[in-house]
């Protein structure tokens, strides 16, 4: 009973319900229901129109359901009838263009009016199934195509390297008259993940392009767009869709590092450079800039030496203490501006060398121990004192002479022997000064005699007795003091050592040629010059004669000078070679003994 | 009917000759040598543009309007009645195009005349609306800030239109603010069903002749750039 009576109240109060619900279905002012809400009491649905659309606004479609009277699905039981509210006396009319197979109504240009309410009806036999829902006015039912054309480019990459904005580019629907201005057009973008389901709408925008921001590095994206008409509801359908995705690009960020590297890199090599060459500075300037050879002459001040002070230097040459450089001095001087000297000085070690081999050669040079200097020209003034010989003039035209430190010896001393000249010569490289410089010393009587000269004496030849001869006959200066740096040169007694055995060779001493340094310049100043001159006579060596090193390599007034040589002699003959190995001339009692060539001026002095 | 809504109308001019002065505002400067006012004058191509995009507005806030309005007032059943009613618009009987190809048919000062019609015969309509929507109870701020809106625009719309058509045709000044003023001037005070849905069919036919005034200058302006492609 309770159930019988519940029943009937349920089904009551249901029923009006569906009914009200059936009168008024489900309103949408400007488009036609799609389905009634209700299916209760499973009433029959009748014939309606599903859809009516337009695409471009000049033409429109109508679509219709049978519903669920299936004995109208057969295309031609259901007529569509339109009417077009333009006046009061509009009739209903019936479809101009019927699609069947779509069960669609086309409405072509000739048939659509824009702004003017349409209503749609189906008429079956003698139904007419109306649904006031099916007014509208053609405007609002515009859907208008998706746009076409679309493409992206990428904007920008974030510097993080994990995201990018990108720019897609489209066309307006091509039905849509979009130019002329019939209809506006606003689009929506929407994108989402690839394998994703939920699509990210982008506001609704007039333009043919849309920035879409935050996309991220490595995912793929897919994304669409529809169009409507701004200001209306309805949306057309979505356009294909365009994939969008952006691998893993090499950032600038591996970059920074690798430039700071390289930045930093240059910078501390630029920094070692500039240590090594402050540190190294002298050295680089040697080997950059090697010092050019210029004429220096030990105890003449090299300023003397300069270009126009050629009188100055004459004058010393010639009027100093030294007695007068013979004539043809100043021409060699000029012509020639650069020379070399040797020294000869006595070696402190090498006593030990002495072979006793060269004896004789050694007896031969060596002779009485008066001190007699030699200056030594080397260089391209040889040719002038060797009127026949011209072994010395090959060193004059070798470019490694002003280079080479190394003493060398006229090539006079050795006639015949020119081309040992370089190689015979074994000098050890003196202190950083200029070393181009080096006199000729020779050491007279005992091994503690030095020679030491300051100004030049040109070997012009040696004797075949053994003999040098030394062309100006300069005044010697023995020199006491011990030399500051001792060279080696085998020069000079190359030509007697020819006959010697090897060891000689292998001695590299033929003769030391001391180089005297004796202000570690090579060459004096001009009070050594002055001193020298002042002692215009030869010194006889002291035994043990040490040297200073601010030198005093002159000639000690005290030293017994009964012999000299007034006059300048031409030459001197060296007589033999003492322990030492240095050049003893043989100074002649009274003058200087020339055995082979004298001059006019020296005939009056010589004694027979 | 064209004839009678001739006839109706230049009657309502006549009536309205002495509004003519106070409304139209002159915005050629050219005529007046001696105005203290300094105006410039503007380009054809700027005022059609400034037009358009006077009528683009318009249309915009209307639908807003009608939507904001539709949903206060209107339950779901009336929508549907309303919508049926097929618009029973006061601009009904004017004689202008409905269709694209209707339109390519006529011609430029044809155009401009339907456009100034349109702008014309509404004015009226939405004043009385701002004192209807005053009465209602609920009536929101924003619905009524809108509607007071377009009816300002819409003057101004109606002055630029004026103003174009003397450039652009070379015509006299026609400015005529004509409405049917007959149907509101009523004293009674209708129902509230009845105005509500009143208000609305005047707001939902506004819209459609918004809608159809800015398509019109839009294709005005197309024809004035390239006469070759347009309609």
């Amino acid at each position: 009973m309770c159930y019988i009576i519940t029943y009937i109240l349920f089904t009551v109060s249901v029923l009006p319900l569906c009914v009200v619900l059936l009168l008024f279905p489900s309103p949408s002012s400007h488009s036609l229901a799609s389905l009634p809400l209700c299916h209760c009491l499973s009433a029959p649905l009748e014939p309606h129109f599903t859809e009516c659309i337009s695409r471009e606004q000049e033409t429109f479609r109508c679509w219709w359901s049978p519903g669920s009277y299936h004995n109208l699905s057969s295309s031609g039981a259901l007529r569509v009838f339109y009417l077009k509210k333009e006046s009061p006396t509009s009739e209903w009319k019936e479809c101009p263009e019927y699609i069947h197979s779509n069960r669609e109504c086309f409405f072509d240009v000739n048939h659509t009016s824009i702004w003017v309410p349409y209503c749609m009806q189906l008429r079956g036999e003698n139904v007419t199934y109306f649904n006031e829902d099916d007014c509208f006015t053609v405007e609002n039912i515009v859907r208008p195509d998706p746009p076409v054309s679309l493409s992206w480019t990428l904007l920008n990459i974030s510097p993080s390297g994990l995201s990018y904005d990108v720019m897609v580019n489209w066309e307006p629907p091509p039905s849509a008259d979009v130019d002329a201005g019939w209809m506006r057009i606003e689009y929506e973008t929407q994108y989402r993940e690839r394998n994703t389901t939920n699509w990210e709408a982008l506001e609704v925008q007039p333009h043919t392009q849309q920035t879409v921001y935050g996309l991220h590095i490595g995912k793929e994206y897919e994304m669409h767009i529809r169009c409507r008409m701004p200001a209306f509801t309805k949306f057309g359908e979505f356009s294909d869709s365009i994939f969008i995705e952006v691998t893993e690009i090499p950032t600038k960020e591996s970059t920074i590092p690798l430039t700071l590297i390289l930045v930093l890199g240059i910078l501390c090599i630029l920094i070692l450079i500039m240590l090594v060459v402050l540190t190294q500075q002298h050295r680089l300037m040697m080997v950059l800039l090697p010092p050019v050879p210029a004429p220096k002459i030990k105890g003449i001040d090299s300023e003397l030496l300069k270009k126009g002070k050629l009188d100055e230097l004459n004058f010393i040459l010639t009027g100093g203490g030294m007695g007068g450089l013979p004539t043809y001095a100043p021409d060699f001087y000029q012509d020639e501006p650069w020379v070399e000297f040797i020294e000869v000085d006595g070696e402190d070690g090498d006593s030990g060398e002495k072979e006793d081999n060269r004896a004789s050669d050694t007896q031969r040079l060596l002779g009485l121990p008066h001190p007699v200097s030699h200056h030594m020209n080397m260089g391209c003034s040889n040719a002038i004192s060797f009127p026949d010989d011209d072994s010395g003039r090959a060193s004059c035209y070798d470019p490694d002479l002003p280079d080479q430190d190394t003493l060398m010896l006229m090539a006079t001393l050795l006639p015949g022997q020119p081309e040992d000249e370089e190689a015979s010569f074994d000098v050890e490289e003196r202190a950083p000064a200029s070393s181009e410089r080096s006199l000729v010393q020779t050491q007279t009587g005992g091994p503690q005699t030095w020679v030491n000269t300051d100004f030049y004496a040109q070997v012009s030849n040696v004797m075949p007795s053994g003999g040098v001869v030394l062309s100006p006959g300069q005044q010697l200066r023995i020199q006491e003091s011990t030399l500051a740096t001792e060279e080696e040169t085998q020069k000079g007694k190359e030509g007697e050592e020819s006959k010697e055995t090897e060891e000689e060779k292998q001695k590299e001493l033929q003769f030391q040629l001391l180089v005297v340094d004796p202000e570690g310049s090579g060459y004096t100043t001009e009070s050594n010059v002055r001193q020298i001159s002042t002692h215009p006579q030869p010194v006889e060596t002291k035994p043990a004669a040490t040297m200073e090193d601010n030198q005093s390599p002159y000639i000690h007034p005290d030293s017994p000078q009964s012999q000299f040589f007034a006059p300048v002699a031409d030459y001197t003959v060296v007589q033999e070679l003492d322990s030492h190995h240095s050049l003893l001339l043989n100074p002649p009692p009274a003058t200087p003994m020339p055995v082979g060539y004298i001059t006019p001026d020296l005939l009056g002095n010589l004694s027979p | 009917m064209h004839t009678m809504a001739v006839i109706q109308r230049s009657v309502w001019a006549l009536l309205l000759w002495p509004s003519l002065l106070t409304v139209s505002m002159p915005l050629d400067c050219k005529e007046e040598q001696g105005s203290l006012s300094g105006c410039t004058s503007i380009s054809q191509e700027k005022l059609l543009d400034r037009v358009i995009h006077h009528a683009e507005l318009i249309y915009r806030v209307s639908e807003e309007s009608c939507s904001l309005f539709e949903e206060m007032f209107l339950p779901l059943p009336l929508r549907l009645q309303i919508s049926q009613a097929g618009y029973t618009c006061i601009t009904k009987a004017l004689p202008l195009p409905s269709s694209k190809s209707e339109i390519q048919q006529i011609s430029d000062k044809w155009l401009l005349h339907s456009v100034l019609m349109l702008v014309q015969s509404w004015i009226q309509p939405l004043v009385y609306l701002q004192t209807t929507m005053d009465r209602y109870d609920h009536a929101p701020d924003m619905l009524l800030n809108k509607t007071k809106w377009v009816s300002d625009k819409l003057i101004s719309l109606e002055q630029g239109v004026v103003v174009l058509i003397k450039k652009m045709l070379d015509e006299g000044t026609l400015a005529t603010t004509y409405s049917e003023q007959g149907l509101y001037q009523s004293d009674v005070q209708p129902e509230m069903l009845e105005s509500v849905m009143r208000d609305y069919t005047l707001l939902s036919c506004f819209k459609k002749d918004a809608h159809k005034m800015e398509t019109f200058l839009k294709l005005l302006k197309c024809r004035q750039t390239d006469k070759y492609n347009c309609p």
